[in-house]
């Protein structure tokens, strides 16, 4: 049957430590941003840990989410794009496609996560830095969107060599960068569409939602709500 | 071949000019009438009405639609790429295309139907009169040779008003 | 009257040659900014996340708006067989051409690799893959080349006549252009009465169409779920705001030509005075849907709507908000509705009081709400760059030039429209 891949992000796990964070950049190829780059908003973060503040000094508390593509199965970047560099694959990923994007940035308003990002230079890396480059993920030139895969070359290996060795890919074979690197197994990456498989049972776990679920997006990461205090 | 004409103040000096041309045997085909605006105030303005020109418009728009209509449908079943949880072609954007390229139709087949049908390629070179402008009106005769009935329409005075053109 | 009407086309003075050059050193430098922002990246421009559409889109919808004026006017004004619209209808069919050639630059502009931009156009590719025709985007590509096609035929075909009277007045190559431009018009009764059919069925084409490329504008907004540009009433709010922009448009444009060609027997205080109870009306119907709009707003009270309203009326907007009120609502009232206010000057400062209005309007519908979308970890603001200030300037100049050749090209009144409406008189 074909996979429906998902996510399943324990709150009550999360540190913030934000290892996630940097996975994600060596894996994917994310250039690094210089301070005067991010001050004028053009760090790119496929994974983020939102950091928010609650409550009044001394009784605050810090409270954290990691925010990553949330392959939306009614994705409202997907329709506006002209050019179909955002469109919806078998497997309930939604694709960015660098090849096709001219760079309109429609997608990144119609997404009401903000986990869409554009190179707006061209990156580089000094040397010998351009070394430790992923081969399996392409970089990205000046003027188009990127954003969270779900490590889709990670899912593309694992499924090669499984029908090459004649077999299922099995629960928790597939670990995009961030859930391989969170030590506190905070991140579930899986089959929805398995009933048994580890995300499955978190999402239908009664401490999960979804992100801003009323607005009918569908997406396919399970929150699991923080119960320590 | 040549042409004979003379200059009218007003329309319905020119009116009458036209309708004694008339009389006097020339055929509609062979009188020459030139203006610096539009007729409308005389018969001469009212005939060659031209009131298909609003059906080459509608067929125009006919065309603007069918295309409007096959191009979404057939350009996403030639590859259909899903997008955003909605099917591949949709009736409500699709009706967006189909009323600009019906618009577009009507408006290029109104065009090409006046610069088909007023001759605007084609045709004679224009009879260079500057007094046209000033808001004379030009009558005159297309003929090969001169009639003194013509020439006693076009200058009942024998006052020199004729000129000549080749 | 002819010789007066002529004399722009016929003769030139230095001060065009001046006015020209320094234009089109301006837009020269627009062109540079351009060029700078292609080689080193959009990145250039000031947008960021979560912002990512500002100047240049304000821009785009600015001057698309700008050309509402032209066709809708004139076409309106044909219809009605409104007396006093012969001197009006080519000056602002002119601006409509011109607004939306420049406007329409502005999606290539703000694009991030703008070198691709004509995988908008549905053509047979080696890739096998044709637009998306769900986008609005996409929309655009058609209405925009819808109304630009029909405008340019708008112009161009009543033009004919007087390419004609050209052509009789000039000698050389000018009359050998004029020739060619004037296409074999003969001025026989047949030609007439086929021009004026064209021309009726082209006003009541063209404004549907016009109503339908600033909706589809609006639609780029619209379709997006973004707090307070997720309305239903972006559609005649928009149509109404490049009506009313396109006006003020129109009545600074007739006012500077007046002043500049000598025309003040021509362009009366009568047709501005007209223009301005136009423009007045147009300004208390752009209140009324800005209104409509922020009444259901503020009593809905969805929380993610109130931050960008808040940003707009109290917050970080809230200069440009309270400015854009003075100069759309406020100033054109208190000018317009006095009719001894109502004067030629009057009515200029009150259009320029528009303009400026209806462009900040513009980008307070795109930034704040941009900057205010759903989660608050990710709320921005922006700063434009130098590249979208010249750029931005540099188009206002381009209009300029772009009228100031027409009218060394053409007659900016219709010649035999005129006479023909003093026959009828």
């Amino acid at each position: 049957m074909t996979a429906r891949w998902g996510m399943a992000v324990d709150l009550d796990r999360c540190t913030g430590c934000s290892a996630c964070v940097v996975a994600c950049h060596a894996e994917n190829n994310i250039p690094t941003a210089s301070p005067d780059h991010a001050a004028r908003g053009r760090a790119i973060h496929w994974m983020r840990i939102e950091r928010y503040w609650d409550g009044e000094f001394p009784d605050v508390r810090l409270k954290f989410r990691p925010v990553m593509c949330q392959q939306c199965d009614e994705a409202p970047c997907e329709p506006v794009c002209p050019t179909y560099a955002s469109h919806h694959t078998a497997e309930g990923l939604n694709a960015q496609v660098y090849n096709r994007c001219i760079g309109t940035r429609y997608c990144a308003n119609a997404c009401p996560y903000n986990v869409r990002f554009f190179e707006f230079v061209n990156p580089a890396w000094d040397k010998p830095l351009h070394l430790q480059l992923n081969p399996d993920v392409s970089v990205r030139g000046v003027g188009v969107m990127e954003k969270c895969t779900f490590c889709v070359q990670r899912i593309k290996a694992a499924q090669l060599e499984a029908r090459a060795g004649g077999q299922e890919v099995g629960d928790g074979t597939i670990k995009p960068a961030c859930a391989q690197s969170c030590p506190a197994t905070a991140l579930v990456f899986g089959d929805l569409n398995d009933p048994e498989s580890a995300v499955s049972r978190l999402a239908r776990s009664g401490r999960g939602s979804k992100l801003l679920e009323e607005l009918g997006t569908q997406p396919k990461v399970t929150y699991l709500a923080r119960q320590t205090p | 071949m040549k042409a004979l004409y003379s200059l009218y103040p007003d329309q319905g000096a020119a009116q009458e000019a036209v309708d004694l041309l008339r009389v006097a045997g020339v055929s509609d085909r062979d009188i020459i009438i030139r203006s610096g605006e539009p007729l409308d105030d005389c018969e001469l303005g009212q005939r060659d009405a031209g009131t298909w020109l609003p059906w080459i418009t509608t067929a125009g728009g006919v065309v603007g639609l069918g295309v409007g209509t096959w191009l979404p449908r057939a350009t996403a079943a030639s590859w259909p790429i899903l997008t955003g949880g909605i099917p591949a072609a949709s009736w409500w954007p699709n009706l967006i295309i189909m009323f600009e390229l019906t618009m577009l139709g009507a408006i290029l087949a109104t065009a090409a139907a006046l610069i088909v049908s007023a001759g605007l390629i084609t045709g004679s070179t224009a009879i260079h009169e500057p007094a046209l402008a000033e808001g004379w009106i030009l009558v005159g005769v297309m003929t090969s040779e001169p009639s003194a009935r013509v020439e006693n329409v076009l200058d009942p005075a024998g006052a020199g008003r004729i000129r000549t053109v080749n | 009257m002819i010789d007066d009407l002529l004399q722009p086309v016929l003769r030139t003075s230095w001060r065009f040659v001046v006015l020209i050059l320094v234009l089109g050193a301006i837009v020269a430098a627009g062109a540079g900014a351009w060029l700078y922002q292609v080689y080193y990246g959009i990145g250039m421009a000031g947008i960021r996340w979560p912002v990512f559409w500002a100047f240049y889109v304000t821009n785009f919808v600015f001057w698309i708006g700008i050309s509402h004026a032209g066709t809708l006017v004139s076409a309106i004004l044909r219809l009605v067989n409104a007396r006093w619209r012969r001197p009006v209808t080519r000056c602002a069919e002119a601006i409509t051409v011109f607004a939306l050639m420049i406007g329409a630059l502005f999606p290539i502009i703000h694009l991030g690799r703008p070198w691709l931009f004509f995988w908008l156009v549905p053509y047979p590719s080696e890739r096998m893959i044709w637009p998306n025709f769900q986008s609005p985007l996409v929309w655009d590509f058609f209405a925009i080349n819808t109304y630009l096609t029909g405008s340019v035929l708008f112009l161009l075909l009543p033009l004919i006549p007087d390419f004609a009277l050209l052509r009789d007045r000039t000698a050389g190559m000018r009359q050998k252009i004029y020739t060619a431009l004037a296409l074999g018009w003969r001025g026989t009764p047949k030609q007439w009465r086929r021009l004026e059919s064209a021309m009726t069925i082209m006003a009541v084409v063209i404004l549907p169409v016009a109503v339908s490329v600033h909706t589809i504008v609006s639609f780029d907004f619209s379709m997006a779920p973004v707090p307070m540009w997720h309305s239903t009433i972006f559609g005649p709010y928009f149509v109404a705001g490049a009506i009313f922009s396109g006006i003020a448009a129109l009545i600074l444009v007739m006012a500077a030509l007046r002043k500049a060609l000598h025309l003040q027997a021509f362009l009366l205080p009568l047709h501005f005075d007209n223009l301005g109870k136009l423009l007045l009306m147009m300004s208390l119907l752009w209140a009324y849907f800005v209104f409509a709009e922020r009444l259901t707003t503020w009593y809905g009270n969805d929380p993610s709507e109130l931050a960008v309203f808040w940003a707009t009326q109290r917050g970080t907007y809230a200069p440009l908000y309270w400015t854009m009120v003075a100069c759309n609502l406020v100033i054109p009232v208190c000018l317009l509705s006095i009719s001894r206010l109502r004067t030629i000057t009057g009515c200029a400062i009150a259009s320029v009081s528009v303009l400026i209005g209806m462009w900040i309007e513009r980008f307070l519908i795109i930034v704040p709400a941009l900057g205010h979308k759903y989660l608050p970890y990710s709320w921005g603001t922006y700063r434009p760059q130098p590249v979208e200030v010249v750029i931005t300037v540099s188009t206002f100049a381009a209009m300029v030039l772009l009228y100031a050749l027409f009218s060394k090209i053409a007659p900016v009144i219709s010649v035999w429209e005129l006479r023909a409406g003093e026959r009828t008189r």
